[in-house]
């Protein structure tokens, strides 16, 4: 029983989650509109898209050198 | 009580469907059920907004953790996918809370009374002087960040900024006796108060991890307004800019500004709102020296809010 997903599935899903998030923090951090008032702590949003990216930049990182 | 006219009473009973005074047995049963009928929706919507994130949370994961086992057992890398997705989310909604927040008008209401006992002390001794902020002593923060040594007991009324706000007016600043921890001062006369902003700013430095001590006026001005704005949201616009020797705060749709459209509050024309305080604290610690609040203009709606500070050479 293997986990059906190959390591380059779960980079490429790590990229597209990094992404939605890091646009949404950005969105909700600068805003000034009726976004200012999402009640969410922003600043967890904003580390765990930077956790996200990097562990996406990680990935390509072991990928480039064949580690995975 | 107000009696109401029978105009009012129908107007009453079409927006909100329930008669202002029953006539009658069935009548008040049936108001009685539509309050109550009433009260079971306000307590649903009640439940709504209360409703835990982590229970939203735990409706993603659920699914997402069994997505994710039943694609293990039969390799299907949608089902992975899915679960995946749903996991993550789920866990990021329980991670990611929302932050506690109250109405904004709270924080008014809660600085009145503050401002009225000011008054009432402002007005006990006859004070006709402006706000001075002074800063604490250099030398004692300085010291206490090497960590061995503390200002004296003597000197104890430097440790913070205050706010010394003089009976008469151009008089000096009695720092001896401040520094001795006086709340009134006798040469010249006047009252020593820790400033309303005192508190936020102590917020500000602990969320910037910053000593505004250790900060330039330029720097202060620029990275001050973008602070207020991101960490409390206290205002739509913050611009604080130095002129001629002056420092100048603009402040567009601040939460405090009802407190301004009160004209009986004096002690806020000399001392800020707490936004305005907090600014006067953190000029005083950033220069090092004491900041005089010169002048306080509002629009009429109090929408736009300016405050004047000018900076007080040492006294020789």
């Amino acid at each position: 029983m293997n986990f059906p997903m190959s390591f380059a599935d779960i980079s490429l899903w790590i990229a597209v989650m990094a992404i939605i998030l890091l646009l949404t923090s950005e969105l909700l951090t600068s805003s000034t509109g009726p976004l200012r008032n999402v009640g969410i702590d922003k600043r967890i949003l904003r580390s765990l898209a930077l956790a996200l990216g990097m562990a996406f930049m990680t990935t390509v990182v072991m990928r480039f050198f064949n580690f995975a | 009580m107000k009696k109401l006219s029978s105009n009012e009473r129908e107007e009453k009973k079409e927006t909100t469907g329930i008669p202002s005074q029953p006539e009658s047995d069935t009548q008040l049963a049936e108001t009685v059920h539509l309050l109550q009928a009433q009260i079971r929706s306000l307590e649903r919507q009640v439940q709504t907004v209360k409703r835990s994130p982590v229970q939203i949370g735990l409706v993603f994961a659920a699914p997402g953790i069994l997505s994710l086992a039943i694609s293990v057992l039969s390799q299907s890398q949608v089902l992975a996918f899915i679960g995946l997705g749903l996991t993550f989310w789920g866990a990021l909604f329980i991670l990611v809370r929302p932050v506690m927040y109250i109405r904004g008008t709270l924080l008014t209401t809660t600085s009145t009374p503050l401002y009225s006992t000011i008054d009432r002390v402002l007005n006990d001794i006859k004070c006709k002087g402006r706000g001075l902020y002074i800063p604490p002593s250099p030398k004692h923060l300085k010291v206490l960040k090497i960590g061995y040594a503390y200002l004296p007991e003597h000197l104890k009324g430097l440790e913070e900024t205050v706010v010394f706000i003089s009976a008469g007016s151009d008089t000096p600043t009695p720092l001896e006796e401040i520094a001795t921890g006086k709340f009134m001062t006798k040469n010249p006369k006047g009252i020593v108060l820790i400033p309303p902003g005192s508190g936020l700013i102590e917020q500000l430095e602990k969320s910037a991890k910053t000593d505004f001590t250790e900060m330039s006026l330029e720097d202060l001005c620029t990275s001050l307004p973008q602070l207020i704005m991101e960490t409390f949201q206290l205002a739509k616009e913050i611009d604080i800019r130095t002129e001629n020797g002056q420092v100048h705060l603009k402040t567009t749709d601040s939460i405090f500004r009802s407190l301004y459209l009160d004209e009986t509050l004096n002690s806020l024309k000399l001392l800020g709102c707490p936004l305005a305080s907090a600014v006067g604290c953190a000029i005083a610690k950033a220069t090092g020296k004491p900041v005089s609040l010169q002048k306080i203009t509002t629009s009429p709606d109090a929408r736009t809010i300016e405050v004047s500070y000018s900076l007080v050479e040492a006294q020789k």
